[in-house]
């Protein structure tokens, strides 16, 4: 059992380094583009706030099945300049919009918990709204985002699985390969396994990210 | 020269009519002590002055000259903009709930604001901070983070934050409030001390001891009102409205 264990590893591994490579690039860009969309979403402004909102109700209302279909299939009969050869781009583009949805609601969240008296301390010390954003709520805002993203980090994990439907092999679609060729159920063993070691390595991080931004709460 | 003059300010939020015309002069060098029943419209009016209340109508003046003016919910007057920032800096705030930013060390917090806002460079806002840090008797707490600190000792970096931006006059929005008791004589004293040193202090605050031992002036509000104002053995002494002669009855 340990030996077919081990000749299935090489093929593991490099399904298991597609789904973390697509995770890490997803959350990391899509926690960019989440500060400006919660910002924007949180803006007195209608032309930045009502395409803010619409952009993270679209991403968090569809599929992210559906989504990554219409970037790489859809996306290319309705204009031809936005063909996607790369079925590895069209899946971090997929990914990276998605997360980037949802990391928004948490920014925005995280932002809008910050006591309002920082705010008017901030004011009351001749700062800018800028500022005030910058040096006062943003930094506190870090701290309590660490969880959020952390949760958001295993979920996308766990969704690069849905890769498959374009033809990449990410460690679930590596699985099922061999589990479908060799007629046997015992590779989701340590592909379970490897998951969970994933998770549990990332979870680490965050923790320690955590502890480290704890020292004044 | 009066430092701040409000004329006839007012101030509605939606129905309710917070502040009705509160008209008050404040000269330099004076200590001037806001009492009154919760809901008077006290903490509304510090806030006005300092812009984190918008007026609905009404002037306000900064050193004789009109900072703001409003008329029905609408600033229709106002000093341009840079010279209204530079005003805004003449006043300190100190908040009921000391609102230090909790992600700065006690120093950090002085310094954060003359650094930034200022463009004082990092070593004399160190240098101003450490001194004012000495000032309140928190010099040894410089390096700590605010949840270190007891509630008084944070409300004393708030003074010495305040003081950092070198403001003209001090506003203290129940500065004590929030505290235990046993905490609120060290911050008194600092307020004290500020006091005896010559700065223009607007105070609202329950503690009518410190009213009476500090104050150059009491001002007494209720429903949005002024309805007295003078020395505090006037105002203490012999109050001339039912509405005053009831709330000291309560407190003293």
């Amino acid at each position: 059992m340990m030996d077919k264990i081990i000749t299935w590893m090489p093929q593991l591994l490099l399904g298991a380094r597609t789904t973390i490579i697509i995770t890490i690039i997803a959350v990391a860009v899509g926690l960019v583009l989440s500060f400006f969309l919660a910002l924007g979403k949180m803006s007195k402004n209608p032309l930045l706030n009502k395409p803010c909102s619409a952009y993270i109700f679209f991403f968090r209302g569809t599929p992210l099945l559906i989504q990554i279909y219409f970037i790489y299939f859809g996306l290319p009969q309705f204009n031809p300049a936005l063909t996607i050869k790369s079925a590895f781009v069209a899946a971090l583009i997929a990914y990276t919009l998605n997360s980037a949805a949802y990391l928004a609601e948490n920014i925005r969240a995280g932002i809008q918990s910050i006591d309002k008296g920082q705010y008017e301390a901030a004011k009351a010390l001749g700062m800018t709204y800028r500022q005030t954003m910058q040096l006062i709520i943003l930094p506190q805002t870090v701290r309590r985002l660490i969880p959020p993203v952390g949760n958001e980090f295993i979920m996308v994990l766990k969704d690069v699985s849905l890769v498959a439907i374009i033809g990449l092999s990410d460690l679930t679609k590596v699985t099922r390969a061999i589990s479908s060729s060799q007629a046997t159920a015992l590779v989701y063993i340590p592909a379970m396994v490897i998951y969970l070691i994933i998770t549990a390595f990332f979870s680490f991080i965050f923790n320690r990210m955590e502890k480290k931004y704890s020292v004044y709460e | 020269m009066s430092i701040i003059r409000t004329e006839n300010l007012c101030k509605d939020f939606g129905e309710l009519k917070v502040l009705k015309n509160v008209s008050l002069t404040v000269e330099p060098g004076e200590v001037i002590v806001i009492i009154g029943p919760s809901g008077a419209g006290k903490s509304t009016f510090l806030r006005s002055l300092n812009t984190l209340e918008t007026i609905t109508s009404g002037k306000i003046f900064i050193d004789d000259q009109l900072f703001c003016h409003a008329e029905n919910g609408k600033i229709v007057d106002s000093m341009e903009p840079a010279k209204h920032k530079a005003m805004l800096l003449e006043m300190g705030m100190v908040f009921q709930r000391f609102n230090l930013f909790p992600h700065k060390t006690v120093k950090e917090n002085v310094m954060i604001a003359p650094i930034n806002v200022k463009g004082v460079s990092k070593a004399d806002a160190e240098k101003k901070a450490i001194e004012l840090l000495s000032r309140v008797g928190l010099a040894d707490k410089a390096d700590a983070y605010p949840n270190k600190l007891s509630g008084g000792q944070q409300q004393r970096v708030a003074i010495a934050r305040a003081l950092a931006m070198e403001p003209k006059i001090m506003l203290f929005d129940e500065p004590t409030s929030a505290l235990d008791p046993e905490l609120v004589g060290e911050v008194l004293n600092v307020m004290k001390d500020l006091a005896a040193q010559g700065m223009t202090m607007l105070c609202v605050t329950h503690e009518m001891g410190f009213a009476r031992e500090v104050a150059d002036k009491v001002v007494f509000m209720a429903d949005g009102m002024i309805l007295e104002e003078g020395s505090p053995e006037e105002v203490f002494g012999s109050p001339k409205t039912e509405k005053a002669k009831q709330f000291l009855n309560s407190v003293l």
